[in-house]
């Protein structure tokens, strides 16, 4: 366990080196807000709620799941996997005593830490300018719930990018794959549109499946809707890393004895 | 004891030939046509504790993905190996602890981070003790004198230090095997030859077991008692390099660059391979160096002189050829 953290502080640390990448992502963060703030006040004119939730719920909803989004860079894992496969760096991983699933996972969680820090205090930074009174829980176990929900969902998302990567060794190509992904997560997520906007049996349908609990659910929990849903949510979600642990592993021992190709 | 073990380990490569042009990339939608390659073919190879192995060959030769199969990354199509014991393409990690490797452009420095970064993550991964960890990082870092550059960003490094600094990082952990491919690659003379003393003092004090492949002599001649010539996945020569340069090294290149120009007497048993007003390069058979450079010593004006050893695939191909 030592190792993979020193792992992550290693690539956590990596972060810090590049100043101009620190600042522009604290502005990209505070423009998302802005934005969010300048198109719920247009939508909202006139009108006391949409799809259920006041103004200030909406954009305390927004401005916490564009936050959640903004954390999630996992798509660097299959990315980053795929091009050292193909360009033939991939095999220093495999020569040191380390799992390559739990360096990847750590090397993210080393980035993540880095990039949530800012991201957090941008986040607050705005809501104190902007003077929004967030609405949020007030029942400390739902919150916990939710804390949890984040950690794990940001985990599926790191082992779900990673088993992209792997298929390189079978397909060589998987941009297609990364396309669908991306696309999926963006909406399934509830990054693009609140899910409470959708039809009630596409919500349903999307409770079995782990999109629902990276983003949208941990953001309602927070804001103190859908509380009902915080323990199943953490069942399915740990249901669906489990397996995808284990997924990984195999597929990876699977096709990495197979691949000989010349970029390994 | 043996380290490395092989017998009869060959690899195949699937490759997909494609016919040219759009039509038939079309094609090769519908129905692939594949060539199998034979990197390695039918490779024995014993290596005990302690050698210090020369990997010969030109490119393509089946040296990269011989390196590849002992170290666990590919797995041999055909054959047995065995490396301290263990099947490598199984990459246990109890296997994985025990050997380090160098290979060309895949560093494992961190190049955002400092040297002492990396240090230290490697210690974590390799489970080194505290005490191990201090006591190894300073004997290596005295060896190569770079005591100044530990807390510098890796990018920054130049390319001999970047080596000595990889180098450090694969032999923290006190590996029974080191593999090392082409670990001189770019290097400017000093610090190739710094290199080289460094992995004579590992071999020699640790007991190191070293295999080394690389295209310049000098280091082979310089570093190993055994040389093993591979050409088109086949084993050609194994045994004394001493001898291996004795019987198949016919000559030297001779580069001469005179104060200015001149038209100097050229010995027939010489081939010029380029000459301009100031610079002579030949080709010498190798008995005739010393008698070549005495003649041009003193009797031209001359600025610089250096002498190379006869290139890898001449004496592979001589090898090969068995003359």
């Amino acid at each position: 366990m030592k190792k993979y953290l020193e792992i992550a502080r290693a690539y956590m640390k990596a972060q810090l080196i590049w100043r101009a990448d620190v600042f522009v992502d604290v502005i990209l963060s505070v423009a998302k807000i802005l934005f969010a703030w300048i198109l719920w006040s247009i939508l909202f004119e006139g009108k006391e709620q949409i799809a259920g939730l006041e103004f200030h719920t909406m954009i305390s909803y927004y401005i916490i799941s564009s936050y959640l989004f903004q954390m999630e860079k996992s798509a660097e894992i299959s990315q980053q996997m795929t091009g050292m496969l193909r360009n033939g760096t991939f095999s220093k991983y495999m020569v040191i005593p380390v799992q390559t699933q739990g360096y990847f996972v750590a090397m993210e969680a080393g980035k993540l830490a880095f990039s949530s820090g800012i991201g957090f205090l941008a986040t607050v930074l705005w809501f104190c300018l902007f003077r929004i009174s967030i609405v949020h829980t007030v029942n400390l176990k739902i919150l916990l719930c939710g804390i949890i929900m984040v950690i794990l969902g940001l985990l599926f998302m790191a082992l779900l990018n990673y088993f992209l990567g792997i298929l390189t060794l079978k397909f060589e190509e998987i941009s297609t794959f990364l396309m669908i992904k991306d696309n999926l997560s963006a909406v399934v997520t509830g990054a693009v549109i609140p899910l409470a906007l959708l039809p009630e049996w596409m919500i349903a349908g999307m409770r079995f499946l782990p999109f629902y609990y990276v983003t949208y659910l941990p953001s309602m929990l927070f804001i103190g809707k859908c509380e009902d849903e915080a323990v199943t949510g953490l069942f399915v979600l740990s249901i669906w890393c489990i397996f995808f642990i284990v997924l990984n592993q195999v597929t990876y021992e699977h096709y990495r004895m197979k691949y000989d190709g010349a970029g390994i | 004891m043996k380290m490395i073990r092989t017998e009869n380990i060959t690899k195949k490569y699937k490759r997909y030939k494609k016919q040219e042009g759009v039509i038939g990339s079309i094609k090769g939608l519908f129905h692939r046509e594949y060539e199998e390659k034979i990197a390695v073919d039918a490779f024995n190879m014993d290596v005990d504790e302690g050698e210090f192995i020369g990997l010969i060959g030109p490119n393509g030769a089946g040296k990269t993905t011989l390196v590849k199969m002992l170290t666990g990354i590919i797995a041999p199509t055909g054959g047995e190996i065995q490396v301290m014991g263990f099947y490598p393409n199984k990459l246990e990690k109890a296997f994985k602890r025990q050997y380090a490797v160098v290979m060309g452009q895949k560093s494992q420095l961190f190049f955002e981070l400092t040297a002492e970064d990396t240090l230290r993550l490697f210690k974590e991964i390799y489970r080194i003790p505290e005490d191990e960890y201090r006591k190894n990082k300073n004997f290596f870092v005295e060896l190569f004198q770079v005591q100044e550059i530990m807390d510098v960003q890796v990018r920054t490094l130049s390319l001999g230090e970047r080596m000595k600094m990889e180098l450090i990082v694969a032999l923290l952990h006190n590996p029974k095997i080191l593999f090392l491919d082409e670990p001189t690659i770019g290097l400017d003379a000093v610090a190739s030859k710094q290199i080289r003393t460094f992995l004579k003092n590992i071999n020699e004090s640790r007991g190191t077991t070293i295999l080394l492949t690389s295209h310049y002599m000098e280091d082979i001649k310089a570093l190993c008692k055994r040389s093993i010539v591979v050409n088109y996945g086949r084993k050609i020569y194994d045994g004394d390099t001493d001898m291996l340069f004795e019987q198949y090294q016919k000559s030297k290149k001779m580069t001469i660059y005179f104060e200015h120009s001149v038209e100097p007497d050229v010995p027939e048993y010489c081939r010029i391979l380029e000459k301009t007003n100031d610079k002579l390069v030949l080709e010498i058979p190798k008995q005739n160096t010393e008698k070549v450079l005495e003649s041009y010593i003193g009797h031209y004006p001359i600025r610089d002189i250096g002498i190379e050893e006869e290139e890898i695939g001449s004496v592979v191909e001589r090898i090969y050829k068995g003359v």
